[in-house]
């Protein structure tokens, strides 16, 4: 167990010594691994030329989705103005980050309707298939989170 | 209830990607290494491919995967399948549906999975119906699971350390249903 908490502690507001935080100690390769794939998505050895500001813009964006302000904050908005509108949920107006803010939306709410012509949209706005393939981890690992941090969120008044 | 619900065996799908995934003779040395992380190594799939082209994500989540669906104790497989199949019908991924209904049926016959695919939700047993509620509630975007669907789960007996499970395994598929949907199809 490590002694600083994880973005899962830190959005659902818990620390050592609540009753949630001990559920979570019994699984400590969830809390580790979940830990090692928020590094992998944020800040990967290959970049890929996705900057970690580009990419953390865009986990906010997915998160702020379920409306976890904490889980939300984990991810802080960004000083520049473009990256912003797409943390922010926003259209910005530069064609590339406009198409990788439509992808998100549907990915993040309506995975069910997306197709290839979504993956051609980002192809057509400049980015390559391991962007995409990278791009598609990050949107899907700040899925995940969310879901952990709901579900979570709803054992907080676990019993003994 | 006295009718009958027709017994479904279900056959393997097969996955195509839409992008191209990495050949094997093309591969980085990290590549190679990421493509190692599986449960069988023997043939690489063309979803591993696929997801190989960022190898850092890919090894991050297969051992977070891994965990989750397969650590020792706590919740029993057959209901961490059922987490994985009600998320995955939510999410449209019919190849991830497919896998994970399968996996169920193996591990606890086909009453369960048949009655889904009839789409007879009334002819769950209770435990199944609240795994699957409870699956929906926190697949939906924004998520609607609430204390209601806890404590259903609880009036089944599951413990909490259990639910924690369930709540992964429902999770990571939030994470893998939107990989192996959006970039492939099956059929």
């Amino acid at each position: 167990m490590t002694a600083v908490p994880d973005a899962i502690d830190q959005a659902l507001g818990i620390a050592p010594g609540s009753p949630l935080h001990a559920l979570r100690a019994l699984r400590p390769e969830f809390v580790s691994g979940a830990e090692a794939c928020r590094a992998a998505v944020l800040h990967p050895e290959e970049t890929l030329d996705l900057s970690p500001e580009l990419r953390r813009a865009l986990a906010r964006r997915v998160v702020a989705w379920a409306g976890h302000d904490r889980l939300t904050d984990g991810y802080p908005r960004p000083a520049d103005p473009a990256l912003a509108a797409l943390a922010d949920g926003e259209m910005p107006e530069d064609p590339a980050l406009a198409a990788l803010a439509r992808h998100a939306d549907l990915i993040a709410a309506t995975p069910a309707k997306a197709g290839p012509e979504h993956l051609s949209a980002l192809q057509e706005a400049g980015f390559s298939v391991p962007q995409i393939i990278a791009l598609s981890e990050l949107l899907a690992f700040a899925c995940y989170q969310i879901r952990v941090v709901h579900g979570l969120g709803l054992l907080k008044e676990t019993r003994a | 209830m006295t009718d009958t619900i027709p017994q479904v065996t279900l056959k393997p799908l097969t996955w195509t990607p839409h992008l191209p995934p990495v050949e094997i003779e093309d591969a980085t040395p990290r590549q190679l290494e990421a493509m190692k992380v599986t449960p069988s190594a023997k043939k690489v799939s063309p979803y591993v491919r696929t997801l190989a082209h960022d190898p850092d994500s890919y090894v991050a989540r297969t051992v977070l995967f891994n965990a989750i669906m397969y650590a020792e104790g706590g919740l029993n497989r057959a209901d961490r399948e059922l987490g994985a199949l009600g998320a995955s019908l939510i999410n449209g991924c019919k190849y991830c549906a497919n896998v994970h209904a399968r996996q169920h049926a193996r591990l606890t016959g086909t009453a369960t999975t048949s009655a889904l695919f009839a789409g007879r939700r009334d002819a769950l047993n209770p435990r199944d119906a609240a795994i699957m509620d409870f699956a929906e509630a926190l697949t939906a975007t924004p998520p609607t699971a609430d204390q209601s669907h806890v404590e259903a789960l609880r009036a089944q007996g599951m413990e909490d350390a259990e639910i924690q499970d369930l709540i992964h395994s429902i999770a990571i598929f939030g994470w893998a249903n939107r990989l192996m949907h959006p970039l492939g199809h099956s059929d």
